[in-house]
Protein backbone atom coordinates (compact mmCIF):
# COMPACT_ATOMS: atom_id res chain seq x y z
CA UNK A 1 0.00 0.00 0.00
CA UNK A 2 0.98 3.96 -0.61
CA UNK A 3 -0.05 6.30 1.07
CA UNK A 4 -0.82 9.30 -1.24
CA UNK A 5 -2.18 11.82 1.36
CA UNK A 6 -0.12 11.46 4.73
CA UNK A 7 -0.84 14.08 6.41
CA UNK A 8 -4.91 14.12 5.82
CA UNK A 9 -7.22 12.86 8.54
CA UNK A 10 -8.65 10.18 6.19
CA UNK A 11 -5.79 9.71 4.75
CA UNK A 12 -5.51 7.99 1.00
CA UNK A 13 -3.91 4.84 0.53
CA UNK A 14 -3.55 3.19 -2.81
CA UNK A 15 -3.07 -0.66 -3.20
CA UNK A 16 -0.23 0.59 -5.93
CA UNK A 17 1.13 3.13 -7.39
CA UNK A 18 -0.57 2.52 -10.70
CA UNK A 19 -3.67 4.62 -11.70
CA UNK A 20 -4.61 6.18 -15.65
CA UNK A 21 -4.52 9.61 -15.81
CA UNK A 22 -7.61 11.96 -16.10
CA UNK A 23 -9.00 11.91 -19.32
CA UNK A 24 -8.14 8.53 -20.54
CA UNK A 25 -10.11 6.24 -18.92
CA UNK A 26 -13.84 7.15 -18.70
CA UNK A 27 -15.46 7.55 -15.19
CA UNK A 28 -14.38 4.07 -14.35
CA UNK A 29 -16.25 0.76 -16.00
CA UNK A 30 -15.06 1.64 -19.69
CA UNK A 31 -11.98 -0.41 -19.71
CA UNK A 32 -13.99 -2.92 -17.37
CA UNK A 33 -13.75 -5.75 -20.01
CA UNK A 34 -9.87 -4.70 -20.48
CA UNK A 35 -8.41 -3.82 -17.52
CA UNK A 36 -8.59 -5.74 -14.42
CA UNK A 37 -9.85 -3.36 -11.63
CA UNK A 38 -7.31 -5.14 -9.45
CA UNK A 39 -4.20 -4.06 -10.80
CA UNK A 40 -5.05 -0.43 -10.67
CA UNK A 41 -4.33 1.78 -7.44
CA UNK A 42 -6.71 4.50 -7.82
CA UNK A 43 -9.59 5.42 -11.21
CA UNK A 44 -8.47 8.69 -11.80
CA UNK A 45 -11.93 9.86 -14.03
CA UNK A 46 -12.28 12.31 -16.63
CA UNK A 47 -12.76 16.02 -15.93
CA UNK A 48 -15.89 16.77 -13.91
CA UNK A 49 -17.12 19.87 -14.03
CA UNK A 50 -20.27 21.55 -12.19
CA UNK A 51 -22.62 22.27 -14.93
CA UNK A 52 -22.36 20.20 -18.30
CA UNK A 53 -19.95 21.25 -20.62
CA UNK A 54 -20.55 20.68 -24.58
CA UNK A 55 -17.76 19.08 -27.14
CA UNK A 56 -15.40 21.55 -28.88
CA UNK A 57 -16.04 22.21 -32.27
CA UNK A 58 -14.32 21.17 -35.67
CA UNK A 59 -11.26 18.96 -35.41
CA UNK A 60 -10.07 17.43 -31.92
CA UNK A 61 -7.37 15.36 -32.83
CA UNK A 62 -4.47 15.82 -35.16
CA UNK A 63 -1.41 13.20 -35.38
CA UNK A 64 2.45 13.93 -36.43
CA UNK A 65 4.61 11.14 -36.09
CA UNK A 66 4.68 9.59 -32.58
CA UNK A 67 2.66 12.40 -30.90
CA UNK A 68 -0.61 13.48 -31.24
CA UNK A 69 -2.90 16.07 -29.80
CA UNK A 70 -6.35 16.22 -28.48
CA UNK A 71 -9.05 19.21 -28.18
CA UNK A 72 -12.34 18.42 -27.15
CA UNK A 73 -12.91 21.03 -24.51
CA UNK A 74 -13.56 18.58 -21.67
CA UNK A 75 -16.89 18.20 -22.27
CA UNK A 76 -18.73 16.14 -19.88
CA UNK A 77 -22.62 15.50 -18.46
CA UNK A 78 -21.98 17.81 -14.99
CA UNK A 79 -21.06 16.69 -11.45
CA UNK A 80 -24.45 15.72 -10.80
CA UNK A 81 -25.49 13.79 -13.50
CA UNK A 82 -22.24 12.03 -13.75
CA UNK A 83 -22.96 11.01 -9.92
CA UNK A 84 -26.26 9.34 -10.85
CA UNK A 85 -24.92 7.99 -13.10
CA UNK A 86 -21.70 6.31 -11.85
CA UNK A 87 -22.96 5.76 -8.56
CA UNK A 88 -23.19 2.43 -8.09
CA UNK A 89 -20.06 1.71 -10.07
CA UNK A 90 -18.11 3.75 -7.61
CA UNK A 91 -19.69 2.34 -4.61
CA UNK A 92 -18.87 -1.18 -5.57
CA UNK A 93 -15.46 -0.22 -7.05
CA UNK A 94 -12.35 -1.96 -4.83
CA UNK A 95 -10.20 0.95 -5.59
CA UNK A 96 -10.33 4.96 -4.79
CA UNK A 97 -11.92 6.87 -7.08
CA UNK A 98 -10.45 10.03 -7.93
CA UNK A 99 -12.64 12.64 -9.48
CA UNK A 100 -10.57 15.17 -11.60
CA UNK A 101 -12.94 18.61 -10.95
CA UNK A 102 -12.21 21.21 -13.21
CA UNK A 103 -11.40 24.29 -11.34
CA UNK A 104 -13.13 27.05 -13.01
CA UNK A 105 -14.18 29.79 -9.89
CA UNK A 106 -13.83 28.89 -6.01
CA UNK A 107 -17.25 28.80 -5.45
CA UNK A 108 -18.12 27.03 -8.79
CA UNK A 109 -15.23 24.16 -7.62
CA UNK A 110 -16.36 23.85 -3.92
CA UNK A 111 -19.99 23.71 -4.67
CA UNK A 112 -18.86 20.50 -6.62
CA UNK A 113 -16.23 19.21 -4.63
CA UNK A 114 -18.87 19.06 -2.08
CA UNK A 115 -21.28 16.70 -4.26
CA UNK A 116 -18.17 14.52 -5.15
CA UNK A 117 -16.95 13.44 -1.77
CA UNK A 118 -20.46 12.85 -0.64
CA UNK A 119 -20.21 9.94 -3.27
CA UNK A 120 -19.08 6.81 -1.83
CA UNK A 121 -16.67 5.73 -2.69
CA UNK A 122 -14.72 8.33 -3.59
CA UNK A 123 -11.29 8.53 -1.89
CA UNK A 124 -10.16 12.04 -3.13
CA UNK A 125 -10.02 15.19 -6.07
CA UNK A 126 -8.01 15.91 -8.28
CA UNK A 127 -7.94 19.84 -8.76
CA UNK A 128 -7.35 20.35 -12.55
CA UNK A 129 -6.05 23.63 -13.26
CA UNK A 130 -5.78 25.65 -16.40
CA UNK A 131 -2.39 27.25 -17.95
CA UNK A 132 -3.17 30.69 -17.17
CA UNK A 133 -4.26 30.08 -13.64
CA UNK A 134 -2.31 32.90 -11.75
CA UNK A 135 -0.65 31.86 -8.68
CA UNK A 136 -3.41 33.88 -6.54
CA UNK A 137 -6.48 31.72 -8.53
CA UNK A 138 -4.91 28.38 -8.13
CA UNK A 139 -4.32 28.72 -4.24
CA UNK A 140 -8.08 30.34 -3.92
CA UNK A 141 -8.98 27.28 -5.85
CA UNK A 142 -7.20 24.58 -3.73
CA UNK A 143 -8.75 26.17 -0.66
CA UNK A 144 -12.18 26.08 -2.47
CA UNK A 145 -12.08 22.40 -3.16
CA UNK A 146 -10.49 21.60 0.02
CA UNK A 147 -13.43 23.82 1.96
CA UNK A 148 -16.06 21.91 -0.25
CA UNK A 149 -15.39 18.37 0.36
CA UNK A 150 -12.57 17.43 3.48
CA UNK A 151 -11.18 14.60 1.08
CA UNK A 152 -7.59 14.53 0.12
CA UNK A 153 -6.97 17.50 -2.86
CA UNK A 154 -4.85 16.33 -5.63
CA UNK A 155 -3.44 19.65 -7.85
CA UNK A 156 -2.54 18.79 -11.24
CA UNK A 157 -0.10 21.47 -12.07
CA UNK A 158 -0.30 22.46 -15.32
CA UNK A 159 2.74 21.89 -17.41
CA UNK A 160 4.34 25.35 -18.13
CA UNK A 161 3.44 26.43 -14.63
CA UNK A 162 5.19 24.10 -12.68
CA UNK A 163 7.75 26.38 -11.31
CA UNK A 164 4.99 28.71 -10.26
CA UNK A 165 2.69 26.88 -8.81
CA UNK A 166 3.86 23.54 -7.47
CA UNK A 167 5.79 24.58 -4.44
CA UNK A 168 2.78 27.29 -3.91
CA UNK A 169 0.01 24.23 -3.85
CA UNK A 170 2.37 22.45 -1.85
CA UNK A 171 2.51 24.88 0.61
CA UNK A 172 -0.88 25.95 0.98
CA UNK A 173 -1.73 22.51 1.36
CA UNK A 174 -2.57 20.05 -1.47
CA UNK A 175 -1.60 16.55 0.03
CA UNK A 176 -0.30 15.77 -3.21
CA UNK A 177 0.50 17.00 -6.88
CA UNK A 178 0.44 15.52 -10.09
CA UNK A 179 3.08 16.62 -12.11
CA UNK A 180 2.42 17.74 -15.00
CA UNK A 181 -0.97 17.89 -16.93
CA UNK A 182 -0.11 17.95 -20.51
CA UNK A 183 1.23 20.17 -22.06
CA UNK A 184 -0.88 22.84 -24.83
CA UNK A 185 0.81 22.21 -28.01
CA UNK A 186 -0.11 23.18 -32.15
CA UNK A 187 0.10 21.15 -34.87
CA UNK A 188 -0.47 22.25 -38.53
CA UNK A 189 -3.76 20.31 -39.51
CA UNK A 190 -5.18 19.68 -42.82
CA UNK A 191 -8.07 21.36 -44.65
CA UNK A 192 -9.75 18.31 -45.13
CA UNK A 193 -10.31 16.04 -41.89
CA UNK A 194 -12.60 13.81 -40.38
CA UNK A 195 -15.52 15.73 -38.44
CA UNK A 196 -14.59 18.40 -40.88
CA UNK A 197 -15.62 22.31 -39.84
CA UNK A 198 -13.24 25.12 -37.64
CA UNK A 199 -12.04 24.09 -34.05
CA UNK A 200 -12.62 27.13 -32.01
CA UNK A 201 -9.44 26.65 -30.43
CA UNK A 202 -6.80 27.67 -33.09
CA UNK A 203 -4.06 30.06 -34.32
CA UNK A 204 -5.49 32.07 -36.69
CA UNK A 205 -3.08 32.32 -40.05
CA UNK A 206 -1.47 34.62 -40.30
CA UNK A 207 -0.33 35.56 -44.05
CA UNK A 208 -0.52 32.04 -45.46
CA UNK A 209 -4.51 31.35 -45.34
CA UNK A 210 -3.40 27.79 -46.68
CA UNK A 211 -1.90 26.16 -43.10
CA UNK A 212 -4.63 26.01 -40.25
CA UNK A 213 -3.83 25.03 -37.24
CA UNK A 214 -5.00 23.17 -34.00
CA UNK A 215 -4.36 23.46 -30.71
CA UNK A 216 -4.44 20.75 -27.72
CA UNK A 217 -3.13 18.77 -25.32
CA UNK A 218 0.17 16.84 -26.76
CA UNK A 219 0.18 13.02 -25.99
CA UNK A 220 3.51 10.83 -26.76
CA UNK A 221 6.99 9.62 -26.12
CA UNK A 222 8.94 13.28 -25.88
CA UNK A 223 6.92 14.17 -22.88
CA UNK A 224 8.48 11.67 -20.76
CA UNK A 225 11.88 12.98 -20.48
CA UNK A 226 10.24 16.30 -20.10
CA UNK A 227 8.77 14.37 -17.26
CA UNK A 228 11.68 12.77 -16.41
CA UNK A 229 13.62 16.60 -15.52
CA UNK A 230 10.47 17.86 -13.53
CA UNK A 231 10.81 15.37 -11.09
CA UNK A 232 14.48 15.17 -10.66
CA UNK A 233 13.84 19.12 -10.39
CA UNK A 234 10.74 18.74 -7.88
CA UNK A 235 11.01 15.41 -6.22
CA UNK A 236 14.52 14.06 -5.96
CA UNK A 237 16.24 15.56 -2.56
CA UNK A 238 17.22 18.57 -2.94
CA UNK A 239 16.62 22.44 -2.01
CA UNK A 240 13.53 22.49 -4.04
CA UNK A 241 12.71 19.18 -3.24
CA UNK A 242 8.41 19.20 -2.69
CA UNK A 243 7.09 18.22 0.54
CA UNK A 244 4.10 16.32 -0.68
CA UNK A 245 3.58 13.28 -2.96
CA UNK A 246 4.29 13.42 -6.38
CA UNK A 247 2.75 11.57 -8.95
CA UNK A 248 4.14 11.70 -12.46
CA UNK A 249 2.25 11.68 -15.64
CA UNK A 250 3.46 12.05 -19.19
CA UNK A 251 4.59 10.06 -21.50
CA UNK A 252 4.97 6.40 -19.35
CA UNK A 253 4.89 3.93 -21.73
CA UNK A 254 6.53 0.96 -20.11
CA UNK A 255 7.52 -0.45 -16.69
CA UNK A 256 10.46 0.61 -16.85
CA UNK A 257 9.52 3.88 -17.63
CA UNK A 258 7.09 4.16 -14.63
CA UNK A 259 10.14 2.56 -12.53
CA UNK A 260 12.07 5.67 -13.69
CA UNK A 261 10.17 7.80 -12.31
CA UNK A 262 9.90 6.04 -8.81
CA UNK A 263 13.26 6.17 -8.43
CA UNK A 264 12.86 10.12 -9.24
CA UNK A 265 11.22 10.39 -6.12
CA UNK A 266 7.54 10.16 -7.43
CA UNK A 267 4.95 8.41 -5.28
CA UNK A 268 3.35 6.56 -7.69
CA UNK A 269 2.64 7.49 -11.84
CA UNK A 270 -0.88 7.84 -13.82
CA UNK A 271 -0.57 6.67 -17.45
CA UNK A 272 -1.73 8.52 -19.93
CA UNK A 273 -3.06 8.36 -22.89
CA UNK A 274 -0.55 5.56 -24.01
CA UNK A 275 -3.15 2.86 -22.57
CA UNK A 276 -5.76 3.86 -25.56
CA UNK A 277 -3.12 1.99 -27.65
CA UNK A 278 -2.24 -0.97 -25.05
CA UNK A 279 -4.85 -1.03 -22.03
CA UNK A 280 -2.90 -3.98 -20.55
CA UNK A 281 -0.09 -1.12 -20.15
CA UNK A 282 -1.36 -0.32 -16.59
CA UNK A 283 -1.27 -4.01 -15.53
CA UNK A 284 2.54 -4.52 -16.98
CA UNK A 285 3.00 -1.34 -14.94
CA UNK A 286 2.15 -2.76 -12.07
CA UNK A 287 3.35 -6.16 -11.98
CA UNK A 288 6.73 -4.19 -13.13
CA UNK A 289 6.68 -2.24 -9.80
CA UNK A 290 5.63 -5.44 -7.91
CA UNK A 291 8.55 -7.62 -9.24
CA UNK A 292 11.35 -4.71 -8.67
CA UNK A 293 9.97 -4.51 -4.69
CA UNK A 294 10.31 -8.52 -4.69
CA UNK A 295 13.71 -8.15 -5.84
CA UNK A 296 14.98 -5.17 -3.81
CA UNK A 297 13.41 -7.38 -0.09
CA UNK B 1 -18.81 -6.48 -24.43
CA UNK B 2 -15.52 -5.01 -25.30
CA UNK B 3 -13.02 -7.39 -26.44
CA UNK B 4 -9.13 -7.47 -26.83
CA UNK B 5 -8.18 -10.38 -29.77
CA UNK B 6 -5.46 -11.72 -31.97
CA UNK B 7 -6.19 -11.53 -35.85
CA UNK B 8 -3.78 -13.13 -38.60
CA UNK B 9 -3.07 -10.79 -41.16
CA UNK B 10 -3.66 -13.01 -44.68
CA UNK B 11 -2.99 -10.86 -47.60
CA UNK B 12 -3.26 -7.11 -48.77
CA UNK B 13 -3.43 -6.34 -52.50
CA UNK B 14 -4.63 -3.37 -54.70
CA UNK B 15 -7.96 -3.49 -55.97
CA UNK B 16 -7.90 0.41 -57.43
CA UNK B 17 -8.20 2.43 -55.87
CA UNK B 18 -7.77 1.03 -52.22
CA UNK B 19 -5.92 -1.85 -51.32
CA UNK B 20 -8.00 -4.78 -49.83
CA UNK B 21 -6.26 -6.60 -46.74
CA UNK B 22 -7.61 -9.41 -45.44
CA UNK B 23 -7.58 -10.71 -41.38
CA UNK B 24 -9.02 -13.52 -40.06
CA UNK B 25 -10.35 -13.13 -36.41
CA UNK B 26 -12.56 -15.17 -34.16
CA UNK B 27 -15.19 -12.74 -33.73
CA UNK B 28 -14.82 -10.64 -36.86
CA UNK B 29 -17.02 -7.06 -36.88
CA UNK B 30 -20.29 -6.79 -38.55
CA UNK B 31 -21.83 -4.06 -41.04
CA UNK B 32 -20.79 -0.89 -39.63
CA UNK B 33 -18.91 -2.34 -36.77
CA UNK B 34 -15.45 -1.40 -36.80
CA UNK B 35 -12.03 -2.51 -34.57
CA UNK B 36 -9.05 -1.15 -33.63
CA UNK B 37 -5.70 -2.22 -34.77
CA UNK B 38 -2.66 -1.95 -32.91
CA UNK B 39 0.00 -1.29 -36.10
CA UNK B 40 2.36 0.62 -35.13
CA UNK B 41 1.41 3.92 -34.84
CA UNK B 42 1.04 6.20 -31.49
CA UNK B 43 -2.71 5.23 -31.81
CA UNK B 44 -4.83 2.67 -32.86
CA UNK B 45 -6.52 2.49 -36.52
CA UNK B 46 -10.21 2.01 -37.03
CA UNK B 47 -10.49 -0.68 -39.48
CA UNK B 48 -14.25 -1.08 -41.03
CA UNK B 49 -15.03 -4.16 -42.37
CA UNK B 50 -15.64 -4.51 -46.31
CA UNK B 51 -16.52 -7.99 -46.54
CA UNK B 52 -17.17 -9.97 -43.50
CA UNK B 53 -17.38 -13.94 -43.47
CA UNK B 54 -17.21 -16.35 -40.33
CA UNK B 55 -13.08 -16.39 -40.16
CA UNK B 56 -12.71 -13.29 -40.34
CA UNK B 57 -12.96 -9.62 -42.45
CA UNK B 58 -11.28 -7.32 -45.37
CA UNK B 59 -10.97 -3.90 -45.15
CA UNK B 60 -10.74 -1.68 -48.42
CA UNK B 61 -7.34 0.43 -47.38
CA UNK B 62 -5.79 3.68 -49.35
CA UNK B 63 -2.44 2.87 -50.72
CA UNK B 64 0.47 3.33 -48.62
CA UNK B 65 -1.86 2.44 -45.08
CA UNK B 66 0.27 0.87 -42.49
CA UNK B 67 -1.59 -2.44 -42.97
CA UNK B 68 -0.68 -2.93 -46.59
CA UNK B 69 3.08 -3.26 -45.38
CA UNK B 70 2.53 -6.38 -43.19
CA UNK B 71 3.59 -9.64 -43.19
CA UNK B 72 1.31 -12.69 -44.61
CA UNK B 73 0.51 -14.49 -41.00
CA UNK B 74 1.42 -11.36 -38.66
CA UNK B 75 -0.45 -11.55 -35.52
CA UNK B 76 -1.74 -8.51 -34.94
CA UNK B 77 -3.94 -6.95 -31.53
CA UNK B 78 -7.31 -5.52 -31.93
CA UNK B 79 -9.68 -4.43 -29.82
CA UNK B 80 -13.22 -5.22 -30.92
CA UNK B 81 -15.87 -5.72 -32.84
CA UNK B 82 -17.23 -2.26 -30.85
CA UNK B 83 -19.54 0.25 -31.51
CA UNK B 84 -23.48 -0.18 -32.82
CA UNK B 85 -23.55 -1.30 -36.88
CA UNK B 86 -25.82 -0.97 -39.24
CA UNK B 87 -29.52 -2.85 -38.30
CA UNK B 88 -31.23 -3.51 -41.38
CA UNK B 89 -33.30 -6.22 -39.39
CA UNK B 90 -35.75 -8.24 -41.46
CA UNK B 91 -36.06 -5.55 -44.28
CA UNK B 92 -36.84 -7.01 -47.43
CA UNK B 93 -36.40 -4.12 -49.93
CA UNK B 94 -33.22 -2.14 -48.21
CA UNK B 95 -31.66 0.98 -50.03
CA UNK B 96 -28.13 1.52 -49.79
CA UNK B 97 -26.82 5.16 -50.06
CA UNK B 98 -23.18 6.56 -50.46
CA UNK B 99 -20.35 8.56 -51.62
CA UNK B 100 -17.50 6.87 -53.40
CA UNK B 101 -14.62 7.05 -51.17
CA UNK B 102 -17.19 5.76 -48.60
CA UNK B 103 -19.15 3.05 -50.45
CA UNK B 104 -16.46 0.12 -48.37
CA UNK B 105 -18.29 0.75 -45.25
CA UNK B 106 -21.33 -0.40 -46.87
CA UNK B 107 -20.21 -3.02 -48.89
CA UNK B 108 -20.97 -5.61 -46.20
CA UNK B 109 -24.94 -5.15 -46.59
CA UNK B 110 -24.36 -6.58 -50.08
CA UNK B 111 -23.81 -9.72 -48.84
CA UNK B 112 -27.17 -10.41 -47.98
CA UNK B 113 -28.13 -10.18 -51.72
CA UNK B 114 -28.81 -12.80 -54.12
CA UNK B 115 -25.87 -13.26 -56.39
CA UNK B 116 -27.62 -15.15 -59.32
CA UNK B 117 -30.95 -13.47 -59.23
CA UNK B 118 -32.57 -10.86 -61.20
CA UNK B 119 -33.71 -7.42 -59.91
CA UNK B 120 -37.17 -6.70 -61.33
CA UNK B 121 -39.30 -3.99 -60.12
CA UNK B 122 -37.87 -3.61 -56.81
CA UNK B 123 -38.63 -7.39 -55.90
CA UNK B 124 -35.68 -10.00 -55.70
CA UNK B 125 -36.52 -13.47 -57.64
CA UNK B 126 -35.14 -15.26 -54.41
CA UNK B 127 -37.60 -16.02 -51.41
CA UNK B 128 -35.83 -14.44 -48.37
CA UNK B 129 -32.93 -12.10 -50.13
CA UNK B 130 -33.70 -8.50 -49.61
CA UNK B 131 -34.00 -6.76 -52.78
CA UNK B 132 -30.94 -3.81 -52.44
CA UNK B 133 -30.86 -0.53 -54.29
CA UNK B 134 -27.31 1.26 -54.16
CA UNK B 135 -27.01 4.84 -55.12
CA UNK B 136 -23.53 5.70 -55.62
CA UNK B 137 -22.63 9.25 -56.29
CA UNK B 138 -18.90 10.63 -57.01
CA UNK B 139 -17.54 13.79 -58.28
CA UNK B 140 -16.93 12.56 -61.66
CA UNK B 141 -17.37 8.72 -63.67
CA UNK B 142 -13.58 8.43 -62.82
CA UNK B 143 -14.52 7.94 -59.03
CA UNK B 144 -17.35 5.50 -59.52
CA UNK B 145 -17.06 1.57 -59.21
CA UNK B 146 -17.22 -0.07 -62.15
CA UNK B 147 -20.70 -1.74 -62.69
CA UNK B 148 -19.82 -5.41 -62.53
CA UNK B 149 -18.33 -4.70 -59.39
CA UNK B 150 -21.62 -4.94 -57.69
CA UNK B 151 -23.08 -8.13 -57.76
CA UNK B 152 -25.73 -8.06 -60.62
CA UNK B 153 -29.27 -8.74 -58.15
CA UNK B 154 -28.48 -5.23 -56.70
CA UNK B 155 -30.12 -2.35 -58.42
CA UNK B 156 -27.39 0.16 -58.69
CA UNK B 157 -28.03 3.79 -59.70
CA UNK B 158 -24.77 6.18 -60.19
CA UNK B 159 -24.61 9.73 -59.56
CA UNK B 160 -22.24 12.53 -60.67
CA UNK B 161 -21.87 15.79 -59.65
CA UNK B 162 -20.51 17.25 -63.13
CA UNK B 163 -23.72 14.75 -64.89
CA UNK B 164 -20.64 12.08 -66.83
CA UNK B 165 -22.02 9.18 -65.92
CA UNK B 166 -26.01 8.38 -64.42
CA UNK B 167 -28.14 10.96 -62.62
CA UNK B 168 -27.05 14.24 -61.80
CA UNK B 169 -25.63 14.58 -57.99
CA UNK B 170 -25.56 16.35 -55.36
CA UNK B 171 -28.26 13.41 -53.92
CA UNK B 172 -29.81 16.25 -51.80
CA UNK B 173 -30.37 18.75 -54.47
CA UNK B 174 -33.83 19.45 -55.79
CA UNK B 175 -32.86 22.18 -58.25
CA UNK B 176 -33.71 21.83 -61.84
CA UNK B 177 -31.52 20.07 -63.90
CA UNK B 178 -30.00 21.56 -67.25
CA UNK B 179 -31.17 20.54 -70.42
CA UNK B 180 -30.38 16.60 -71.14
CA UNK B 181 -29.14 15.97 -67.84
CA UNK B 182 -31.68 14.26 -65.13
CA UNK B 183 -31.72 15.17 -61.66
CA UNK B 184 -31.28 12.41 -58.84
CA UNK B 185 -33.88 14.07 -56.29
CA UNK B 186 -36.98 12.81 -57.38
CA UNK B 187 -35.45 9.27 -57.77
CA UNK B 188 -33.56 9.12 -54.70
CA UNK B 189 -37.45 10.22 -53.11
CA UNK B 190 -38.70 7.01 -54.65
CA UNK B 191 -36.27 4.48 -53.70
CA UNK B 192 -36.85 6.53 -49.88
CA UNK B 193 -40.52 5.72 -50.09
CA UNK B 194 -39.62 2.43 -51.55
CA UNK B 195 -37.19 1.59 -48.81
CA UNK B 196 -37.72 -0.60 -45.63
CA UNK B 197 -34.49 0.41 -44.45
CA UNK B 198 -32.19 2.77 -46.04
CA UNK B 199 -28.59 3.38 -44.83
CA UNK B 200 -26.27 6.09 -45.64
CA UNK B 201 -22.66 6.36 -45.70
CA UNK B 202 -22.16 10.35 -46.64
CA UNK B 203 -19.78 12.98 -45.14
CA UNK B 204 -21.27 13.96 -42.14
CA UNK B 205 -22.45 17.55 -42.85
CA UNK B 206 -24.41 16.01 -45.91
CA UNK B 207 -26.64 14.20 -43.07
CA UNK B 208 -29.52 16.78 -42.08
CA UNK B 209 -29.89 17.36 -45.56
CA UNK B 210 -30.39 13.77 -46.53
CA UNK B 211 -32.32 13.68 -43.61
CA UNK B 212 -34.90 16.58 -44.96
CA UNK B 213 -35.48 14.37 -47.78
CA UNK B 214 -36.10 11.25 -45.84
CA UNK B 215 -38.74 13.77 -44.18
CA UNK B 216 -40.17 14.27 -47.25
CA UNK B 217 -41.37 11.22 -48.14
CA UNK B 218 -41.97 9.91 -44.66
CA UNK B 219 -43.72 11.53 -42.13
CA UNK B 220 -43.47 9.14 -38.95
CA UNK B 221 -40.88 6.72 -39.89
CA UNK B 222 -40.11 3.54 -37.96
CA UNK B 223 -36.84 4.33 -35.77
CA UNK B 224 -33.90 3.41 -37.83
CA UNK B 225 -35.87 3.23 -40.99
CA UNK B 226 -33.21 5.78 -41.89
CA UNK B 227 -29.56 4.50 -40.65
CA UNK B 228 -26.46 7.00 -41.08
CA UNK B 229 -22.68 5.63 -40.80
CA UNK B 230 -20.79 9.07 -38.87
CA UNK B 231 -17.15 8.98 -39.43
CA UNK B 232 -15.11 10.89 -36.87
CA UNK B 233 -12.03 10.22 -35.46
CA UNK B 234 -11.89 7.25 -32.50
CA UNK B 235 -8.64 7.18 -30.70
CA UNK B 236 -9.93 5.07 -27.73
CA UNK B 237 -12.78 3.05 -29.29
CA UNK B 238 -14.48 2.72 -25.67
CA UNK B 239 -15.97 6.01 -25.17
CA UNK B 240 -13.36 7.86 -22.55
CA UNK B 241 -11.56 10.01 -24.83
CA UNK B 242 -14.34 12.47 -25.87
CA UNK B 243 -12.80 13.27 -29.60
CA UNK B 244 -15.66 11.52 -31.20
CA UNK B 245 -18.99 12.81 -30.04
CA UNK B 246 -21.59 14.20 -31.95
CA UNK B 247 -24.31 16.39 -31.07
CA UNK B 248 -28.01 14.17 -31.64
CA UNK B 249 -31.22 15.01 -30.56
CA UNK B 250 -30.48 13.11 -27.62
CA UNK B 251 -27.59 15.21 -26.84
CA UNK B 252 -23.85 13.95 -27.32
CA UNK B 253 -23.44 10.94 -28.10
CA UNK B 254 -19.84 9.10 -28.44
CA UNK B 255 -19.71 7.41 -31.51
CA UNK B 256 -17.61 4.92 -31.08
CA UNK B 257 -19.96 3.32 -28.30
CA UNK B 258 -23.30 4.59 -29.08
CA UNK B 259 -22.23 4.61 -33.00
CA UNK B 260 -20.83 5.03 -35.52
CA UNK B 261 -24.49 4.18 -36.76
CA UNK B 262 -26.92 6.59 -35.88
CA UNK B 263 -30.80 6.83 -36.47
CA UNK B 264 -30.12 9.73 -39.46
CA UNK B 265 -33.27 11.48 -38.28
CA UNK B 266 -31.85 12.10 -34.41
CA UNK B 267 -27.81 13.57 -36.67
CA UNK B 268 -27.29 17.47 -36.24
CA UNK B 269 -28.54 18.81 -33.54
CA UNK B 270 -24.99 20.88 -33.07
Amino acid sequence: MIELAPAHKYGLSLPTPVMPAAGTFGYGDAYRDLVESDVLGAIVTNPISLRPRMAARGQRLAVRGGHFIVHTGLPNSGVRTIIRQYRKYWERSNVPIIPHLIATTPGETSRAAVQLSAARGVGGIELGLAENTSEEQAVDLLHAAQEGSGLPIIARVPFGRVEALAPLLAEAGAEALTLTAPPRAVLPIASETLGGGTSDDVCEPTGNEAVRFMRGRLYGPALFPLLLDTLARWATPGPEKLHVPIIACGGIASPEDALACISLGATAVQVDAQLWRNPALLAQIAEGIRASENSTL
Amino acid sequence: MTRQQTATFRFARPSPPYWAARFDVAHPPRPGQFVLADLGGPLREVLFPAFIDDTGFAVMLPPGHPATRLLPGSPIDIIGPTGRGFRPGNAQRLLLVSSADMLPLLLPLLAGAPNNAPFRNGMSFLNGAPSIALVIEGATRAQLPLPEQIPPAVELTLVTLDGSAGYLGPLESQEPAPAGLERVGPYLLELIAWAECACFACNNDRYPALASLVRQVRIQPAPDFAQALVRVEMPCGVGVCEVCRIATRHGEKCACTDGPVFDLLELGYD
